[in-house]
């Protein structure tokens, strides 16, 4: 079952007398339960606009958004942003109970539970100032699974951290997912990521046009040493080339609307 | 021009370590520039200040008089009954000004609707001075404790809701998008992160209000009668005689600096908690 449906999704930004920029143009796609969907394009295409349209951050101009939840009810959503955003007056603890919608027991442990697996439960008495920038993250998403969500967003969420640490917190990411089985879409530029990561990638054109949709069918986990995978990233790399060409001989996004 | 020197063309420059400052500074250099000193000399270059002022103007009375007609006020009885009833009118003014003025700053910091509908009434009481409001009280609740306290939150108000929705207007929009993101409650999210985000327009808020609130209950207390610092004042500035007028000014403010010392500033140290533990 689709738990994201996206039909004919538009956006448009107003640039002031009668100017308008396109970034999202008329998109469709679904997302099925239990998938890793990562999104990838080029700068500009509107990679993080279509996640900001998704979570309500941002209001979309024309088309229509469909969430479902297994449980019945309202869907829930779970965030990973590029940044931590977390409340630096807030303990770790207190940050990973403040977007929870009970505060029961059973959310307590069930927090703890994610913290212990991005291996920070020792450390949820501490402020996020007194956390590395890669500790702080790892609570982002600590955070993010533990309202178990029906649809987490992931916001190129280790381009900030140094390559070692975010190599480890992919792995980590791996980890974590296969044993949550949470429906995801991932938003990435490092077109390796998202092979390492996803069932399946999507690859946005400047415009905000989806240019391929490409099901990735290898066995988990993965490592960037595997054959295989250095093989597709190759080939999705070449691919990814090959828009970004096309995109610089096609005119600039921001065009007037008559 | 040429220069002669036997020193060496190439100096190498060498930073101390702070250890080595630390060690190399003498004693008394250490005291003379710490902060307490900084505090005492700037009271001494006052007091200093008075006596030659006083010394000058015979209108302008001494630190001596002044402290001597304190003492008799105390050996009067005077002081505790007027300024247990200041202290009163002046707490739950400056309480209801704070709770109203976070209150409705919180409000108009949050809502477009609110702050356009809020902020020309606010804009005007900013700028009624507290003698028009210490007047109007007087008509309007005659003497007692309603006017002085009502002056006291009318005056002061204003300068707290400025202040707490200049604040939540600069509360980080990343945050605030993460916590509409995962749907937090209103209450919540006005709890643990606007709340905490404001701290330190709050206490700047709060000592406006102190400051101006003290201007709101003498005047309300010198024009309103029934008692106070602000009629004790007046008395013996009717009776021409300076020195008594001085002493209750001076209690006061005194009591204004030491409330601001003692709590207020290790409220707001106690709320940065976070920030000093990194």
């Amino acid at each position: 079952m689709a738990v994201l449906t996206v039909t004919n999704l538009s956006k448009t930004f107003n640039l002031g007398t009668a100017r308008e920029s396109r970034i999202l143009d008329d998109i469709s796609f679904e997302v099925s339960g239990q998938t890793f969907v990562s999104i990838v394009g080029p700068s500009g295409c509107g990679k993080s606009t279509l996640l900001n349209i998704i979570s309500g951050v941002e209001e979309h101009t024309s088309g229509d958004i469909t969430l479902t939840s297994d449980a019945g009810g309202p869907a829930r959503m779970g965030y990973v942003f590029q940044d931590p955003r977390l409340l630096p007056w807030r303990s770790v603890m207190k940050n990973m109970m403040y977007v929870q919608d009970d505060q029961s027991r059973d959310t307590v442990a069930r927090a703890e539970r994610y913290l212990d697996m991005v291996g920070l439960k020792k450390n949820a008495d501490f402020y996020p100032g007194q956390l590395s920038g890669g500790m702080q993250q790892r609570v982002g998403i600590a955070r993010a699974f533990a309202v178990e969500p029906d649809l987490l967003l992931m916001d190129e969420p280790f381009s900030h951290l140094d390559a070692i640490t975010a190599r480890g917190l992919r792995e980590q990411l791996q980890d974590i997912w296969a044993q949550s089985k949470k429906t995801v879409v991932f938003v990435t530029h490092d077109v390796v990521e998202a092979v390492e990561l996803s069932d399946r990638i999507i690859v946005l054109q400047p415009g905000g046009l989806i240019y391929e949709d490409i099901t990735i069918d290898l066995p988990r986990p993965r490592r960037q040493s595997d054959k295989a995978v250095a093989t597709l990233q190759a080939d999705v790399l070449a691919r990814l080339e090959t828009l970004k060409a096309m995109a610089a001989a096609t005119e600039p996004v921001a065009e007037p609307v008559a | 021009m040429t220069t002669v020197s036997d020193q060496p063309t190439s100096a190498v420059a060498r930073r101390r370590s702070t250890t080595e400052i630390e060690q190399d500074t003498p004693q008394w250099r250490k005291v003379l520039t710490s902060d307490p000193a900084a505090r005492v000399t700037s009271l001494l270059a006052f007091v200093l200040f008075w006596v030659l002022v006083s010394a000058l103007y015979d209108r302008v009375p001494g630190p001596v008089a002044v402290w001597t007609s304190l003492v008799d006020e105390f050996s009067r009885g005077e002081v505790f009954g007027n300024f247990a009833s200041t202290l009163y009118r002046f707490g739950v003014g400056v309480a209801l000004a704070t709770v109203v003025g976070v209150a409705v700053g919180v409000l108009m910091g949050l809502s477009q609707l609110s702050r356009a509908f809020l902020e020309s009434p606010v804009l005007v009481a900013l700028s009624i001075p507290a003698i028009i409001w210490s007047f109007l009280t007087v008509m309007w609740f005659g003497f007692g404790d309603t006017s002085p306290i009502v002056t006291t939150f009318l005056t002061s108000v204003p300068f707290v809701v400025v202040n707490v929705a200049q604040g939540v207007r600069g509360v980080s929009r990343d945050l605030r998008d993460m916590s509409a993101t995962y749907d937090v409650p209103m209450g919540r999210r006005v709890r643990d992160l606007v709340l905490p985000a404001v701290t330190g327009y709050i206490a700047a808020g709060v000592r406006f209000a102190i400051i101006i609130g003290w201007n709101g209950v003498l005047l309300a207390e010198w024009f309103g009668g029934g008692g106070g610092v602000g009629y004790r004042a007046r008395f013996w500035y009717d009776a021409n005689r300076y020195a008594g007028f001085a002493a209750w000014v001076v209690l006061f403010v005194g009591f204004i600096v030491l409330l601001d010392r003692l709590v207020l500033d290790r409220m707001i140290q106690r709320s940065f908690r976070w920030r000093d533990s990194r």
